[in-house]
Formats: structure tokens, sequence, C-alpha cells
């Protein structure tokens, strides 16, 4: 029982954490490191979900297109 | 820049294909949960939910099947490409379906439990440790998480984003999604009365979806070798390797440099490859780095032109250049390095397929 709610509280700040990456990516770092998302706006809030579940990822690559740029593509 | 990113593209093909899929689905629910129950004992009816539970259970599975079998069908017979295109959709149709089914079982076993549903579905059974009775619930969880990921990355922004080799090593977690589903079954519904229909289905898909599989693989693996013994022999009698089909952009050219004052500009042009040496006939300007227009080239230094398939400058001048045969073999471009003479055709080689 323990375990159980220990893992479904984690997986509840995983994706709370996904949250706040999904809000700050889309609004500060979409625009820095997509040029084809720059002026459109409809497709966005389709991402949150995937950002909540891979949002590690997204900080990764995040991070990786601002130092390299559309170089590492 | 590219073309901006938009929530859906639709097109007319891609509306007809998910009505097709959504009617499929919806006849498949009708059917399982209005005939379902003409096949069942007696003895021990199922009510409702479990029904609607099983009915989006076995949808979501058989769909996990046919996605998995779209990709090797068309690579075994092109008829099959137009199911390849709009997969998205469907892989996103198969992931709400799983979770339909997920929500029926949370909310019919664990609903009249004192305790939150999702850690009495945590916790009912731990026995990860036997095969018997083993929790399969958690292979379910963990295919729905994989479903749900692959959904959620599925539009195009996330290819870009992510990359294609990241994005592709994500999507290939389908496969170990299909496998948490197998488990799940065969550990689970296959464990409890024997359903010989249910059990044979679930046998057949797994025969299919590996049996695919495996025919595409060897026929690859046949090609593969095929391509590389045509290489071989076309190399043995003097052609060279020019390199590889992607190298050269719609357009353009990739300059072979042969000898010293040699060199070969290989175009790609309409669905086409020619190749013809790369010297211009006025005053050895460098004709790979000219435009394609209509099948012509023009040189960048004073404008001459040519025709790639014959190097002949078209009415009413005179120029000719020299040509060279070309052959694709899979996706490598070979190259025979002794030039035809000045102003000769050669067929333009078809890229067709291999594109
Ligand atoms: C949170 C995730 C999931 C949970 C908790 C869950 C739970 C269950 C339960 C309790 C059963 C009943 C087994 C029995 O009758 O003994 C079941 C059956 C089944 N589940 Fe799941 N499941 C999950 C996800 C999935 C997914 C993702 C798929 C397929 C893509 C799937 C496919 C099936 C199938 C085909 C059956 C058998 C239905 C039948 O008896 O006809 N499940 N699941
Ligand atoms: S060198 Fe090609 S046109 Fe003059």
């Amino acid at each position: 029982m323990q375990t159980a709610e220990f893992l479904i509280e984690i997986g509840q700040y995983y994706l709370m954490a996904g949250g706040v990456v999904a809000a700050l990516f889309l609004v500060i770092g979409i625009d820095r490191i997509e040029p084809s998302s720059r002026g459109s706006y409809a497709f966005r809030p389709l991402l949150i979900p995937g950002i909540c579940l891979i949002w590690p990822l997204v900080i990764y690559r995040w991070v990786v297109l601002e130092k390299h740029g559309e170089a590492r593509r | 820049m590219s073309v901006q990113y938009t929530p859906v593209i639709w097109n007319r093909n891609k509306i007809f294909y998910d009505a097709v899929l959504l009617i499929a689905v919806a006849l498949y629910l009708y059917i399982f949960i209005r005939v379902g129950p003409m096949f069942e004992d007696v003895t021990k009816p199922i009510d409702g939910a479990i029904l609607r539970m099983r009915a989006f259970g076995s949808c979501a599975f058989l769909m996990l099947t046919v996605i998995l079998c779209i990709g090797p069908l068309a690579r075994l017979d092109r008829r099959f490409l137009p199911l390849l295109y709009n997969r998205r959709h469907f892989g996103v149709m198969t992931a709400g379906i799983a979770a339909v089914h997920a929500n029926y079982v949370l909310t019919w076993y664990f609903n009249f439990s004192p305790t939150d549903r999702y850690v009495a579905l945590l916790s009912s059974n731990t026995n990860y440790g036997q095969l018997l009775g083993f929790p399969f619930e958690a292979l379910g969880i963990a295919a729905l998480i994989v479903l749900f990921v692959l959904a959620a990355t599925s539009h195009d922004f996330w290819l870009s984003f992510l990359g294609a080799p990241i994005w592709k090593a994500l999507h290939m977690s389908i496969y170990a999604a299909y496998a948490f589903v197998v488990l799940h079954v065969a550990l689970g519904a296959l464990q409890g009365p024997a359903d010989p229909i249910f059990t044979s289905v679930v046998a057949a898909s797994v025969v299919l979806v590996c049996g695919l599989h495996f025919a595409t693989g060897r026929m690859e693996a046949r090609r593969e070798r095929g391509e590389q013994t045509a290489k071989a022999s076309l190399q043995e009698a003097g052609w060279v390797v020019a390199g590889e089909l992607e190298e050269i952009d719609d357009d353009c050219a990739k300059v072979v440099t042969l000898t010293e004052d040699e060199r070969v500009a290989i175009f790609k042009y309409d669905g086409k490859l020619s190749a013809i040496t790369n010297a211009c006939a006025h005053q050895n300007g460098p004709l790979g780095e000219g435009k394609v227009l209509w099948g012509c080239i023009t040189c960048p230094w004073h404008g001459y032109q040519y025709n790639l398939a014959d190097g002949r400058a078209p009415e009413p001048f005179t120029e000719k250049i020299s040509t060279y045969r070309l052959k694709l073999i899979g996706s490598t471009v070979l190259l025979d390095p002794n030039p035809q003479p000045p102003g000769t055709y050669v067929e333009p080689v078809e890229i067709g397929e291999a594109a």
C-alpha cells in the first residue's frame, strides 16, 4: 500500500513538474528554437501532454538547440 | 523558413481514412457489446461494465496489431502504402480506446473500495515474483503509458524538435507496448476460463506480427545481398561508386572527380538522374553549380545551356558536351567513367521507389 501511494505521489510530482516545463517552453522556449512555430499558436496546447510526459527530454533538446542552433537538427 | 505548424493538417484522404477507422471501431464495439453476450455462459452472466471493458481492451489490442502490421505490409507491397500515411491518427485513436478500457477497470473494479482507486489498482496484487496470478494490470499500465507518450508526441513538431534519431527511437517503443499488452492479456484474461475464440485471436495476432516482420526482414536482407552483388559486378566492369542518392538535392548536382581534369556532374531533376561533364564547352565553366530548368542546365558563368539527357545545347545552338552512363543500385549511384562522345543521348535513370 505504501509503495503504491509513493509511486502515485512521484507520478503526480513528475507531471506537475512537466506542467511547469510546458508553460516555460511554450511561452519562451519554442519561439527561440523552432522557427516554424513563430506566429502560430493554435497547435501549442496540443504539445502540453507530450511535454508533461517527457519533460526531461524536452529540457535536454531545448538546451542542445539553444547551444548549437539549427546545426544539431 | 518552413511551413507553419497547425494543430492537424487535414486533407480529403485523411478524412476518409479517419472516417473508415471510426466506423470500423464503432462497429466492432457495437458488435462486441451486442452480440458478445449471446455466446456467454448463462450460468455466469457478465455485467455491462465488464463487457464494455473487454470490448475496448480487445479493440485496442486489435488496433495495435494492425498498426504493427502496416509497416511491414507497406514494405512488402506498395499498395499498402496509403495505410501508412495516416498511421498517426490510428495510433492516437488506439491510445484513446485503451484509456477507455483502463478507465472501465478503474471505475468498475476499484470504485467501491475505500482506498483511492489508483492506489488500489497498484496495491491490490503485488505478486511480481510469480507467473500465475502475476499482476498483469501493471503490464497494462506500462503499455498505456507508452501509448500515451507516443500519441502525445505524434505531432510533426516533435519530429522536428527531437530530431529524427531520437524521435524514431522513442517511437520504436511501440514494440515494447505490444509486448506489454500481449503479456497483459496472456497473464490476465487468458488465465481465466478458457475462451477459444479470444485465445486464438491473440495467438494469431502474435504470429501475424512476428511473421510479417520476419518476412520483411528476410526480403530486405535478400534485396541487400542482390544489390551488393550487382554493385560488385559493376565495379568489376570498371564502374565507380559516385555516392548515395540522398547526397544529391533536387535540381542540383554532385560533382565527382575522376582525374585531375575530368569531373562529372550528376544531376537529380524531375525524379531522374543524368550525368554530364562538369566542364562547359564555352570556357570550362562549372556546370555542376548551374541551375536546372526544364531538363536543361544553365552554365553559371555565361549562361550556355545544355540538355542533361544528351549534352546538346538547345536549337539553334550547336555546342555539345560529353554525357556519362549511370546506374542506380538500391540507393547507390554508380558511374561509368568512360565519357560518351559529346552529344550522345543517355537515357536518364528513373529514381522511382528508392527516392
Ligand atoms: C492502466 C492500464 C490497464 C489496466 C489497469 C488494465 C486492466 C485490465 C483488466 C483488469 C483486465 C481483465 C482481465 C481479465 O478478464 O481477467 C484487462 C483485460 C484486457 N486488457 Fe487491459 N488494462 C490496461 C491497459 C490495457 C491496454 C493498454 C491494452 C491494449 C492496448 C489492454 C488490453 C486488454 C485486453 C485485450 C484484455 C482482455 C479483454 C477480454 O477479456 O476480452 N489493456 N485489462
Ligand atoms: S563557361 Fe559556360 S557559359 Fe561560359
